[in-house]
């Protein structure tokens, strides 16, 4: 059974960035991080809170101890505004951010998917780019040979599979960055919005792949702004609200939540 | 910093190994890094060997009219050191870039962090590979007979990206968190060029050899360098590295432990 039980998740980032990554500062006086610091006390309402570590460090609490099970079949939408945790809490499920505190227990293989042309080179063909693609998405060389034929037919770029992609359109690169990365069979499919592919006359023929790589993952976990998109995709709602978890249910309970802390 | 939990101990373990393990994806990475390179030059990676081959015939013929020894001793001595140094030197300097420029993949996908590692050894590798021939042709023309200590060649190679490996693994960790350890480390690089027998030999430092005994970088080279010229390394050359090594790995392996997980938060 494939399942992901968070408990009591905490992550929160520090700020390096501007006085602190750099050695001088560390070493020098942290004038400026005081000056931080005096406008942490100020709760700002978009973001996670900002919050003194527990090294006495400004920090960004992004999930504050977030608590879940997800099981096999679950169709999870995430929803919340920006800022609200939603990309911390996939990068958290993808095991990419550790928690700092809390424990995240996934069974099966999880299987982000943020950046579907990540590892493709644009100088490098159609076809090179399904190898590179495919290598960087955990494919073992034969999955890649048996699946070359599937992802080459349903791009119909022909020849173009030939050239370097820098001379794609828009479309066609998305296109191939969409087949490629519909290839794989994910256990645990974890999206940052909806994944879509290029033109309208090939949507219809995206939307089955789609629909048939969606089926076949186990659990699926997306956050998305479209209510639209969630009803058509997910059976449950998560909502965050500044880190923490709001709301966890059927996703049309959710989505009345969300949209009455809106109004 | 010592009290590590029993997960990041069980976690780095599972880095290691999984990076390890995967080579030859690593090295996939390395060749597509290479031909991204050189790709649409018509030389392509040639371009390598060549830069590397001018380099080390100015540097070879300037050497022998600094340092007053026959040309045909310095040439194959300096393209040799030459040769380790640029994959010795190429290698730490990845090291200080890597996790900066593969932010993209780390904070996309979970990956394990020794894969860059791995990837960064296997790239200059396969540099240097290219740049052997420079070598080679050099051998040939002068003459110059490897000695059975050639035998123990692989195995000094071995020891020698070992030991690197873990250099570049601190240095990518720590250089991800303070941005100005990639300078320090240039900096640092730039003066043990003079401090290690490269241009020069050992010998002709005299009462102040110590300079080049000192550094670990002259047992490393050593280690490669003299079996390619008939030599042998020398016991302490195998005992420095083999120590660095040793002690190298277990002091990675808690600092890496302590410091895996929070990378992902430093870029």
């Amino acid at each position: 059974m494939l399942s992901i039980v968070g408990k009591d998740i905490h992550v929160e980032f520090p700020i390096y960035d501007n006085y602190a990554r750099s050695l001088r500062h560390t070493l020098g006086l942290g004038v400026i991080a005081k000056g931080i610091n005096r406008l942490a006390t100020r709760k700002l309402n978009v973001g996670g809170q900002i919050d003194k570590g527990e090294t006495g460090r400004v920090v960004i609490k992004a999930l504050d101890r977030v608590s879940f099970d997800i099981h096999e079949g679950d169709r999870v939408g995430l929803l919340g505004h920006n800022g609200s945790g939603k990309t911390t809490l996939l990068r958290t499920l993808a095991g990419i951010y550790e928690p700092v505190g809390g424990a995240i227990q996934a069974s099966g293989r999880v299987f982000p998917l943020f950046d579907l042309q990540l590892g493709m080179d644009q100088d490098a063909t159609g076809l090179e780019n399904i190898w590179m693609r495919g290598r960087m998405l955990g494919l073992a060389k034969q999955q890649i040979k048996d699946a070359l034929d599937d992802i080459a037919d349903f791009t119909e770029l022909g020849d173009y599979l030939h050239v370097p992609i820098r001379t794609y359109s828009q479309g066609m690169m998305v296109r191939l960055a969409f087949a490629i990365s519909t290839a794989i069979t994910p256990e645990i499919l974890i999206l940052d919005e909806m994944i879509g592919a290029g033109d309208a006359a090939f949507l219809a023929r995206a939307d089955l792949r789609l629909k048939d790589f969606i089926a076949r993952a186990g659990i699926l976990v997306v956050a998305s702004h479209s209510m639209a998109m969630l009803r058509q995709w997910c059976n449950k709602g998560m909502l965050l609200e500044r880190g923490k978890l709001i709301a966890y249910g059927p996703l049309e309970e959710v989505i009345v939540r969300y949209e009455g802390a809106r109004a | 910093m010592l009290s590590l939990t029993s997960r990041q101990v069980d976690t780095a373990v599972d880095d290691l190994r999984t990076g390890i393990c995967s080579w030859r994806l690593s090295q996939f990475l390395a060749w597509q890094d290479i031909k991204q390179r050189y790709r649409r030059s018509t030389l392509g990676p040639i371009w390598l060997t060549l830069s590397f081959g001018v380099q080390m015939l100015t540097m070879g013929i300037l050497s022998s009219f600094l340092f007053n020894s026959p040309f045909s001793k310095s040439l194959p001595f300096v393209c040799a050191g030459m040769l380790f140094w640029t994959l010795i030197t190429q290698m730490i300097t990845d090291g200080a870039a890597l996790f900066v420029t593969t932010s993209r993949y780390i904070t996309q996908i979970k990956c394990p962090l020794s894969l860059f590692v791995a990837q960064a050894v296997w790239r200059n590798v396969i540099v240097a590979a290219h740049n052997v021939t420079i070598y080679i042709v050099i051998a040939v023309f002068l003459a110059v007979i490897p000695g059975p200590s050639l035998l123990l060649w692989p195995l000094g190679f071995v020891l020698d990206m070992i030991c690197l490996s873990w250099i570049v693994l601190v240095t990518a960790v720590v250089s991800a968190r303070y941005r100005d350890i990639p300078m320090i480390i240039q900096n640092v690089l730039t003066i043990l060029f003079w401090f290690t027998p490269l241009m020069y030999f050992p010998e002709q430092l005299g009462s102040k050899r110590f300079i080049a005994d000192y550094n670990p970088f002259t047992h490393m080279i050593a280690l490669v360098r003299a079996p390619l010229m008939g030599g042998a390394p020398t016991l302490d050359d195998w005992l420095v590295v083999l120590a660095l090594t040793v002690v190298g790995w277990a002091g990675t392996f808690l600092f890496f432990a302590r410091f895996r997980a929070r990378v992902v938060y430093w870029l």
